[in-house]
């Protein structure tokens, strides 16, 4: 049961983070396929970071990890630019963006990091070697039954993200911000009649799309994995995605959605293990996802709404 | 104004080279492959090498021009052979994505679509000992119904609730990849390579090891079939009932209504048809090219492909160009990497940059057509100026406002 | 001069084809209402958008509280306080009013006294007290999607209250509403004038000049035509001035010799897109050698009509006859087949493809059949021949012949090509709506010649029109629609324009 939670909370939060990022760029009206680019590019800027930083830091030292964490946050935020710039300053179809996006995020991280080992490690490898993010165990909580799996073995950047979407929740629903943003999604046009200028709201969301991302994909590096390469991230742009819609576009409900996922399939590992089946019957775990998501549109598709003006093209002549 | 007047001689220029809307079907497109391909250049020169040696090794690599030496048996055709055994289902995959593009639709599942064409039919023909005469249509037929099958799940998914099929597609990619990963790794395993058990050489769309003048070579059967595919696709679209009508929906459905077409009966037809092409995508791909499946593993062939298709302006002969093009930066890498020592990943950030700067193409259309627009409208204020009206005044608010506007 | 709180000077405004103000001076004092009057594309719009800012006039000048104009933006305008209603309104669905109220200019208080938030309570109460104060009557924390069209333009004028405007536009605020919004709507324009508010109210209908307004300009074919005090002048001079005395489109019109009942319409009802009904029982029938016209105002239900005899909205109730043919539900194909033309209202949006060439255009609706389409095949050639011989017979004008992209064609061009189209079908019931919408006078007799010689060519016509005059010179039977029911069907020569302009304003009989 804590295996579960432990699990579950690891997997289910950085891809949370990711999905939120997705919420900020598709409730402003910026359909976002390209969130698997971003956290790619993010979490490459992050581990070369802490690659190039490793003489600095005493061995063991936590310090690292969060500064590669504030960089795949800035780097997801730049590279967010491209997609930026092409659906909104170039007008360009915001699906076929999204797919570019990340075709050439992963040309680009597996070429510079096969070049940065080789030029500077003179190694040749296309991964980054990274430790593994240590753990906490809060003792007297950890023993409660059930919920003690919320305080054992629980990765630092848990609560990280704990807070970043805390004040993404409030950026998003309290702030002048957030209201503007959230109108874009619907009505760009009544927010241009207000006043505001619609591009440049946009262009922040995608940009903070980037850097949620940005942050899931470095959680994803160090706690599941220990090292950065392209094969760690390709697929998790999707599922947030997924998991975005399940929620609704709403980031209590995402959350939800993402616990839900994490949950199950850590439950599902789980039994797998308990039966004795084959760890080939975990593939099928993984769809879970997928399929819950599909039979939510199909049956819900009533209560399933996408912002109103996603994936318009705003054209502020036209009225 | 005066900003204007500096810079009136390079964009008259470049007026006339991209020139009007018909070619600038064909200009922008070429202008992305002309940037990417200095972009890339410029990378070989930083990483220190001949930008020459690199893409002409490129060349060599995909048999279009002599490499120094051979191994024994080997040749220039073996590998112009093996690159058109790659090409091919580059071919089927951008041909399926522009048929959906056609009606408004964007197939975004076409690996999965590949996939699942590609598994049913490996273990219902590859696996059997059915002489090769009648496996390798079989193989043929099994893929393009399955592929058609998924294609019009998404389409009967868009129109029936509603969900938009880039969507569905993405759901659908991961349900199949790990359905069939699992029954993969749980009936169908090779041991050794941990991947499925290679197919029977009587079902492969591509035969091995055919001698032809002393070089061992592949011929892949399929290439034929995708060459047809291209006609047939171009005679579909242009030239008939059906692909006046899909055309029709996808530029303006409410037209389309007005007009008396059926709008979901195309919707169906064009996923139908889309997931056909994906599904000999996925033939000659799992069953010609590879003779296994990877399981957890989408090819990158259907993502490519909605690329190759926007460079191809979501015309056939125009994909066959782009896809041609596409496929020798991606198959020649592996040559230009092991001769010349420059990375592969080279070649696939020279793609990528060429699909970026084709996604600009939009934006450089209509660049072009309001500059276009700003050149008519001087000459027809110089032409009124001579009238003695008060042109300039004109012209400069209207210029002004187009600032505004932007 | 400096009781005018607005005055515009020899303001022209000219768009690509058309000069949409023509040399506009006026000047508008405090606290009045000031009405704009004109028909549908008088450049009413277009002038009190150049004073929103929307606009930059070409020529002319315009001086608020004395003060020269220098930059045309709407956010200046609002700083300046000017707010406008427009005709579509900008509304974010999802948000509640308040939310939508004070999108842009929103006030922040601090959660525990440092974090900047939005101060959504403090705005619900004044939402709710200006609401109030104006007799508006709306629950700030509804959300929009759940209101209906006259309580969103509630919120739209709370929009302007809220930012203090005080010289108030309204773009055709009636067009949408019930009589009884009207009422209602007038009454708030009242009130707000005795508040000091300056209104202006454009709008092409008479009725409701009369009863607020205490100025009226009346602009004709983008020009100034008139100034008047409405207490001082009749519905009748004002209607004279608006239609314009010296440009008459009379034709030459031969006797109308009608022949059996082609169209019938019995009980007709059809719902819009959320239930609401729209047309309530209509019935009419149309002969051949006949024009039917259906005079209304904008947004009456005569569009449903003509789009539900066209299959493209479904009837919710009633029964459509071609000849003896029941086509109620049949396919728009099969409707077609059976006898029926349509010239969309909305060219652009349902008539054309404005990616294909003029010649795929003019084929959309004989491309299945033979010769252009023999076994599922289409034969370009013959497109080609068909097209080339449509555009010579009817003067179509484009760049590249029958391969222009129609996207660069005019609008003008374009509605020949749908004209074009349909005549050529040959069908015996040809339904127009709004055939001259948007179009310059000389392709406007273009088409009102052709649409009598089709109808002297015995078809059976439904025409279907804002424009009163084009009704009044071209219809053989006139039917008054308001509020989705015929008010009143009689032969064209029992009917004048005033009659015809009071039932459309909902006048029953008295």
């Amino acid at each position: 049961m804590t295996d579960i939670i432990v699990n579950g909370m690891s997997f289910a939060l950085p891809l949370f983070i990711i999905a939120v990022g997705g919420i900020f760029s598709e409730r402003s009206g910026v359909t976002n396929l390209a969130l698997e680019g971003f956290l790619g590019a993010g979490a490459f800027i992050g581990a070369l970071f802490v690659v190039l930083t490793s003489g600095w830091f005493s061995p063991g030292s936590q310090v690292p990890m969060y500064l590669a964490m504030v960089f795949a946050m800035i780097g997801g935020a730049l590279y967010a630019v491209i997609h930026a710039v092409l659906c909104i300053k170039f007008k360009a179809n915001q699906v076929i963006s999204g797919v570019v996006v990340n075709i050439l995020a992963i040309a680009l991280t597996d070429f510079l990091t096969s070049q940065v080992n080789a030029g500077i490690f003179g190694q040749s490898s296309d991964k980054f070697v990274m430790t593994v993010s240590g753990r906490l165990t809060f003792q007297p909580l950890a023993n409660i039954p059930v919920i003690g799996g919320f305080f054992t073995n629980v990765y630092p950047f848990e609560f990280i993200i704990i807070i970043v979407a805390m004040i993404s929740w409030y950026v998003m629903y309290r702030s002048r911000f957030g209201l503007r943003l959230r109108a874009c999604g619907d009505n760009p046009y009544a927010v241009d009649a207000a006043g505001c200028n619609v591009g440049r709201l946009q262009f922040a969301a995608v940009m903070i799309s980037g850097a949620l991302s940005g942050l899931g994909g470095m959680c994803f590096a160090y706690s599941v994995f220990g090292n950065y390469s392209v094969s760690i991230y390709t697929g998790y742009g999707y599922l947030a995605i997924a998991a975005m819609i399940f929620g609704n576009w709403k980031i209590p409900f995402t959350l939800g959605a993402c616990l839900l996922f994490g949950f199950a399939r850590a439950a599902g590992y789980w039994l797998i293990q308990l039966m004795g089946l084959p760890g080939a019957y975990s593939d099928l775990i993984m769809t879970l996802p997928y399929v819950l998501t599909l039979l939510l549109l199909i049956f819900f598709s009533k209560n399933n709404r996408a912002p109103r003006a996603l994936g318009e093209i705003y054209d502020k002549g036209k009225r | 104004m005066k900003r204007q007047t500096n810079g009136s001689r390079p964009v008259k220029l470049f007026l006339a080279v991209m020139g009007d809307e018909k070619r600038q079907n064909i200009s922008i497109p070429l202008f992305a492959i002309c940037l990417s391909l200095i972009a890339g250049a410029l990378l070989m020169v930083l990483l220190g090498k001949n930008p020459v040696d690199g893409y002409r090794s490129l060349l060599q690599g995909c048999g279009m021009l002599m490499k120094e030496k051979y191994a024994g048996g080997k040749g220039m055709l073996t590998d112009f052979m093996s690159y058109l055994d790659i090409w091919t289902p580059m071919i089927f995959a951008s041909l399926a994505v522009a048929v959906a593009y056609k009606a408004g639709l964007f197939n975004i599942g076409v690996s999965g679509q590949m996939l699942l064409g590609g598994f049913i039919a490996s273990v219902t023909v590859g696996y059997s000992d059915l002489p090769g005469i009648v496996a390798k249509p079989l193989v043929i037929l099994v893929c393009v119904v399955a592929g058609a099958l998924a294609g019009s799940l998404i389409g009967l998914l868009k129109y029936k609730f509603n969900i938009n099929e880039v969507v569905s597609a993405i759901m659908l990619n991961y349900i199949f990849q790990y359905v069939i990963s699992f029954f993969i790794l749980t009936f169908f395993v090779n041991p050794i390579t941990r991947q499925s058990e290679s197919v029977g050489e009587n079902a492969r769309l591509t035969l091995q090891n055919v001698e032809i003048g002393g070089m061992k070579t592949v011929v892949p059967l399929g290439f034929v079939l995708a060459l047809g595919a291209v006609a047939v696709t171009h005679y579909f679209i242009h030239h008939t009932r059906t692909g006046f009508e899909l055309k029709a929906v996808g530029a303006n459905p409410k037209a389309a209504v007005y007009a008396g077409i059926n709008v979901k009966k195309n919707i169906m037809l064009a996923m139908a048809l889309s997931g056909a092409l994906s599904g000999l995508a996925g033939a000659t791909y799992y069953l010609g090219y590879l003779s296994s499946i990877q399981p957890k593993t989408l090819v990158s062939t259907g993502f490519d492909a909605i690329a190759v298709c926007l460079l191809g302006n979501s015309n056939p002969v125009g994909i066959l160009a782009a896809s041609f093009l596409i496929t020798i930066i991606t198959k020649g890498g592996m040559y230009m990497n092991s001769s010349i020592g420059v990375p592969q990943e080279v070649s696939s950030l020279i793609t990528g940059l060429m699909l970026l700067f084709a996604a600009c193409g939009v934006y450089i259309r209509a660049r072009l057509a309001r500059a276009a627009d700003r050149q008519k409208q001087e000459e027809k204020s110089m032409a009124s100026a001579e009238d003695g009206s008060a042109p300039g005044q004109q012209a400069a608010e209207q210029t002004r406002q187009e600032e505004v506007q932007r | 001069m400096d009781e005018y709180i607005v005055e515009m000077r020899h303001v022209t405004k000219r768009f690509p084809g058309i000069v949409a103000n023509d040399d506009v001076s006026l000047g508008i004092k405090k606290g009045e209402i000031f009405a704009l009057l004109g028909e549908n594309g008088a450049g009413k719009s277009t002038l009190m958008s150049i004073l929103f800012g929307m606009y930059e006039p070409d020529e002319g000048e315009v001086y608020i509280r004395g003060k020269k104009v220098e930059v045309f933006s709407p956010n200046h305008a609002t700083a300046m306080n000017i707010g406008m209603v427009h005709q579509h309104f900008k509304l974010v669905s999802n948000y509640t009013i308040t939310e939508n109220i004070i999108l842009g200019m929103e006030t922040k208080r601090r959660i525990g006294g440092f974090l900047p938030a939005v101060d959504v309570a403090s705005a619900n109460k004044k939402v709710a007290e200006l609401s109030k104060r104006f007799g508006l009557e709306v629950n700030p924390t509804q959300k929009i999607e759940d209101l209906n069209v006259s309580m969103q333009q509630r919120v739209e004028i709370l929009k302007m209250l809220y930012r203090e405007a005080e010289i108030l536009i309204f773009d055709e605020p009636t067009a949408v509403l019930t009589p009884q919004e009207i009422e209602f709507l007038l009454d708030i324009i009242r009130e707000m004038r005795r508040r000091g508010k300056t209104i202006i109210l454009i709008t092409h209908k008479l009725e409701e000049i009369k009863k607020v307004a205490d100025r009226c300009a009346i602009l004709c074919r983008g020009r100034l035509v008139g100034m008047c005090d409405v207490a001082e002048t009749s519905t009748k001079q004002m209607a004279e001035m608006m239609v314009g005395r010296e440009v008459s489109f009379a034709q030459e019109k031969l006797p109308a010799s009608f022949g059996e009942t082609l169209l019938k319409v019995e009980h007709l009802s059809v719902n819009n897109a959320d239930g609401f009904p729209v047309v309530n029982d209509v019935s009419f029938s149309v002969r051949r050698g006949e024009i039917f016209a259906i005079a209304g105002v904008a947004g009456n239900g005569q569009v449903e009509v003509a789009d539900a005899i066209a299959g493209l909205v479904a009837a919710a109730g009633g029964r459509i006859f071609i000849g003896e043919q029941e086509i109620t539900d049949e396919t728009v194909r099969q409707r077609n087949e059976h006898g029926l033309a349509y010239i969309p209202e909305d060219r652009q949006t349902w008539g054309l493809i404005l990616n294909f060439t003029l010649s795929e255009n003019l084929l959309l609706k004989r491309y299945y059949q033979e010769p252009y389409c023999v076994k599922g095949v289409l034969h370009r050639e013959k497109f080609d021949e068909k097209s080339r011989e449509l555009i010579e017979a009817f003067d179509i004008r484009s760049g590249q012949g029958e391969q222009t992209t129609v996207r660069s064609m005019s609008g003008g061009n374009q509605q020949k090509a749908i004209v074009a189209r349909e005549l050529d079908q040959n069908a015996p019931c040809i339904v127009f709506v709004q055939p001259t919408r948007g179009l310059d006078i000389g392709a406007i007799e273009h088409i009102h010649s052709q649409i009598l010689a089709e109808r002297d060519k015995g078809k059976a016509i439904l025409l279907v029109s804002l424009e009163l005059d084009e009704i009044m010179n071209l219809a053989d039977t006139i039917g008054v629609i308001y509020n989705g029911q015929l008010l009143k069907t009689a032969p064209a020569e029992e009917l004048t324009a005033n009659e015809v302009g009071r039932f459309m304003m909902g006048v029953r009989e008295e």
